[in-house]
């Protein structure tokens, strides 16, 4: 059957979202039509507002409609520690475990030198300029345990050691609850090499 | 193009660069030693259930399956090796280099062994902790000999003569080395070319020459296509506070695309990192 146009273009807007492929996308449209009415209209007011205010915050390029987003303005947090992540979705993750307390820079990528991403396209020279302000004592390097993220977090390294910084990658080693039968290889190769003395 | 099987079981292979598709998958680019380099459709092997992720990276030896005809067959299973070694931090861009060239200088389904036991021989000696410049070198010469671009390293294209090592000489792409004065701008010496043909190359003069004939030789195969690992390892050259800025920003003659920033270049992309260490503590 063949949609109304405007009904096509809903359905092939709601495409947009990932994992949603046509079907949940006519389910979605559906949906927001009928029963879900007051909420669609929620929905599309936020999604125009969120468009018009929600950048990137000057600072560590987290999402935010303010000039700086919530944790960088917070004058409670370790400004002698700076993690570097990869996404925004990495920075709610770290927050989440509420094991880190100072600031965060977001890359919104790795670098990937075989697609043209390198530390321009990362902003880099925003890093540099935190890291010259000379408060940094550690730099941390969350990025993503794969080559990408590994590359990416040895160039950010010897940029921190070079100015004195000290820097740390994150360690990689056995998911809590986990099976060592379980584990693949690399992770518990990792893991052993990073074992810390008992006691 | 050879009509390839339909399904192929454990055939040792390398990822050499791969793209996420849609949520949970990834478009690979392979290089195999039978098949050689080809797309696999690799399902299910990103997010929170995904399988496979540690294999999914490069510079990782793989036995890979997969099954189907077409543009993209899809992967249907993934084993490291047993004894797997990772590249170490200082060395990846490097690697990526590595697989930049072979993405751009080897054609989809047209195996050569001789090329993926190259490639993973220089994987193995690069995780070993071999010298990066040689190394790279050799695999530059290596690999336009199997691909049929070999340079003549024997004799004066010209005149048939042998090389002497104290004379000097000019690469001319598709010619060969021709001799040439001294003093002449980009003079090659002949010492330096009987080392590369030999693979004995050390001194910073062999190095450099082998690296600048290479380059010219390798710059006329890719067809003025650019490398977008050099383009970035001259970004991060870039970054580097001291001696990285003069150089780069020095002199930079437009006739030469990127001529100024070569030598913080090469550090990156094409060897003399003497940074061992990883970024892990």
């Amino acid at each position: 059957m063949k949609h109304s146009p405007q009904l096509a273009r809903l359905i092939d807007a709601l495409r947009a979202l990932p994992g949603v492929g046509p079907k949940t996308a006519q389910r979605m449209a559906f949906h927001l039509l009928q029963e879900g009415r007051a909420g669609a209209r929620a929905l599309a007011d936020a999604l125009n507002a969120s468009l018009d205010t929600v950048g990137r915050c000057r600072r560590c390029r987290m999402l935010t409609e303010g000039e700086l987003c919530q944790i960088c303005l917070s004058p409670q947090r370790d400004a002698s520690l700076l993690c570097v992540v990869e996404s925004p979705a990495d920075v709610v993750a770290v927050e989440q475990s509420g094991s880190f307390r100072g600031y965060y820079f977001v890359l919104m990528g790795h670098l990937s030198p075989l697609d043209g991403i390198g530390p321009d396209q990362l902003g880099v020279r925003e890093l540099e300029a935190i890291l010259a302000e000379g408060q940094v004592r550690e730099l941390i390097l969350a990025t993503n345990p794969t080559v990408e993220g590994e590359a990416t977090a040895h160039f950010l390294g010897e940029l921190a050691i070079k100015r004195g910084i000290r820097a740390s990658r994150i360690a990689h080693g056995v998911p809590v609850g986990g099976e060592l039968e379980y584990v693949d290889g690399g992770t518990l190769a990792h893991a052993f090499s990073g074992r810390q003395s008992f006691g | 193009m050879t009509a390839l099987p339909s399904r192929v079981q454990l055939a040792p292979g390398y990822i050499l660069h791969s793209r996420p598709y849609r949520d949970t998958s990834r478009i690979l680019e392979v290089l195999t030693r039978d098949a050689g380099r080809l797309t696999l459709f690799a399902r299910g092997v990103r997010g929170p259930k995904a399988k496979l992720a540690a294999e999914m990276q490069p510079f990782r030896r793989l036995l890979l399956s997969w099954s189907g005809r077409g543009e993209a067959p899809q992967l249907t299973a993934a084993e490291s090796a047993p004894d797997h070694v990772d590249l170490a931090p200082a060395y990846l861009m490097s690697g990526f280099y590595l697989n930049e060239l072979l993405l751009k200088l080897t054609h989809r389904h047209d195996p050569v062994p001789a090329v993926f036991d190259l490639y993973h021989g220089t994987l193995e000696a690069l995780k070993a902790g071999a010298p990066l410049e040689p190394t790279l070198r050799v695999f530059e010469k290596r690999l336009l000999d199997a691909l049929g671009y070999g340079v003549a390293l024997d004799a004066d294209a010209r005149t048939g003569a042998s090389i002497d090592a104290n004379a000097y000489y000019h690469f001319r792409p598709e010619q060969g080395v021709v001799a040439a004065a001294e003093d002449a701008p980009g003079a090659l010496s002949g010492a330096s070319l009987i080392a590369l043909a030999n693979e004995t190359l050390s001194g910073g003069r062999a190095l450099e020459d082998a690296r600048r004939l290479l380059q010219a030789a390798l710059a006329h195969c890719l067809e003025g296509r650019e490398l977008n690992t050099r383009a970035v390892a001259r970004a991060i050259a870039r970054m580097e506070p001291s001696r990285a800025r003069g150089t780069a920003r020095g002199s930079r003659p437009p006739a030469m695309p990127g001529a100024g920033s070569e030598g913080v270049v090469r550090r990156i992309t094409e060897g003399g990192a003497s940074h061992n260490s990883g970024s892990r503590s």
